[in-house]
């Protein structure tokens, strides 16, 4: 269902990208690019699908909420609160999925000057693979790519949906058959493969570097993020650490707009109008 | 099987998280951008990563943060691969070290 979605949208986007590759060569590059994310992926899944059979979910449930919401950390939130004897309220449901989804808006925001050109339906076709990663990828693709596509043609419809793709149906797979194996797998932290996240993610962030200053946001948004998670329960701390480090960048986009220039060297490749 | 309660509660979830992923979108499509937001723009990539991985930070258990610090190091210096590969192995091995 999504390599068809995928091709049907990367074809449909062909005729705008003036981007080097095929569609189904950009296709491929995005299912490679997911691989290391897959790393850490599989066993999240394992452990998301066994847990969610332990708290009750038959294994069409289990599928069901995997393919439909397909957001982890909505699920593994939701589920720490469910019990079959009496699962929670539907209002707090709503609320912890979108507290906990809430950093969807922003990268949603992120992502917009990017997709522009696409025709909305597919645009809203596509946003409903975004995750983490695959926002990310995409997006340090984007960067990269915009060298020589310019800013306009830099998202590449077709390598975000093999990315998604891989993503997506790993996901899928992975908690089906973590729901069928049941709860012998134990705790895979103990493993180690919770690192596999904060390294894909540090490495974007090094992607991401434009010298101290620029990072300054970052710095606030960890230190509030980490006071949060200290603190409050819950994903607060996601929030409330995005939240500050955006005032940091506001306020540094303030001090620094009082000359004349606002854009500065080695910015320009980022700027979308 | 499918009970009604969990049906509902998937759908209720499905399409919060589906309005989560298309309302910056929304929201941002059709706005030409103040150079305030084109700042909070470029900088919310990297706070949002930052938060997400923040509480490991904090953590008390030195094989984690030790597995952090090599993490952190491999980061700056390795491709996207052996970087996951050395978070992974370090924090397994310290992690039935300590």
């Amino acid at each position: 269902m999504v390599t068809i979605a995928g091709q049907r949208v990367g074809a449909g986007s062909g005729t705008r990208l003036a981007a080097p590759g095929s569609g189904s060569a950009e296709l491929l590059r995005g299912v490679r690019a997911s691989l290391p994310v897959m790393v850490g992926l599989v066993p999240f899944a394992l452990v998301l699908g066994a847990q969610a059979a332990a708290r009750g979910f038959s294994l069409l449930e289990v599928q069901l909420l995997s393919a439909l919401n397909f957001g982890g950390a909505s699920e593994f939130a939701v589920l720490n609160l469910w019990s079959a004897a009496s699962p929670p309220s539907i209002l707090l449901v709503i609320a912890v999925t979108a507290l906990v989804n809430s950093r969807h808006l922003l990268m949603g925001a992120v992502l917009a000057p990017r997709i522009r050109h696409l025709p909305r339906p597919a645009a809203l076709r596509a946003l409903f693979w975004m995750s983490d990663e695959s926002w990310a990828l995409s997006l340090a693709d984007a960067r990269r790519r915009a060298v020589e596509t310019g800013p306009r043609d830099s998202f590449s419809l077709p390598f975000y949906m093999g990315l998604s793709g891989g993503i997506y149906l790993t996901w899928a797979t992975c908690t089906t058959l973590g729901a069928a194996l049941g709860p012998m797998l134990g705790d895979v932290e103990r493993f180690g493969f919770d690192m596999a996240f904060v390294a894909v993610f540090l490495v974007l962030l090094r992607g991401m570097w434009r010298g101290a200053g620029a990072a300054a946001p970052w710095l606030v948004s960890l230190l509030v993020a980490a006071a949060t998670s200290l603190l409050l329960p819950g994903a607060w701390y996601i929030v409330a650490g995005a939240l500050a480090g955006l005032l940091a960048a506001v306020l540094r986009a303030d001090a620094s707009a009082t000359p004349p220039s606002i854009s500065t060297p080695g910015q320009p490749a980022e700027q979308v109008a | 099987m499918i009970s009604g309660i969990t049906l509902l509660t998937v759908l209720a979830m499905a399409s919060t998280t589906y309005l989560t992923r298309i309302g910056g979108y929304l929201f941002l499509r059709n706005r030409e951008l103040t150079p305030r937001a084109r700042a909070v723009l470029d900088a919310a990539p990297g706070c949002v990563l930052v938060a997400l991985i923040a509480p490991r930070f904090t953590s008390t258990h030195p094989a984690d943060l030790l597995a952090l610090g090599l993490t952190l190091v491999a980061a700056t210096r390795l491709p996207l691969l052996p970087t996951v590969v050395v978070g992974v192995a370090s924090a397994g091995l310290l992690r039935a070290v300590f």
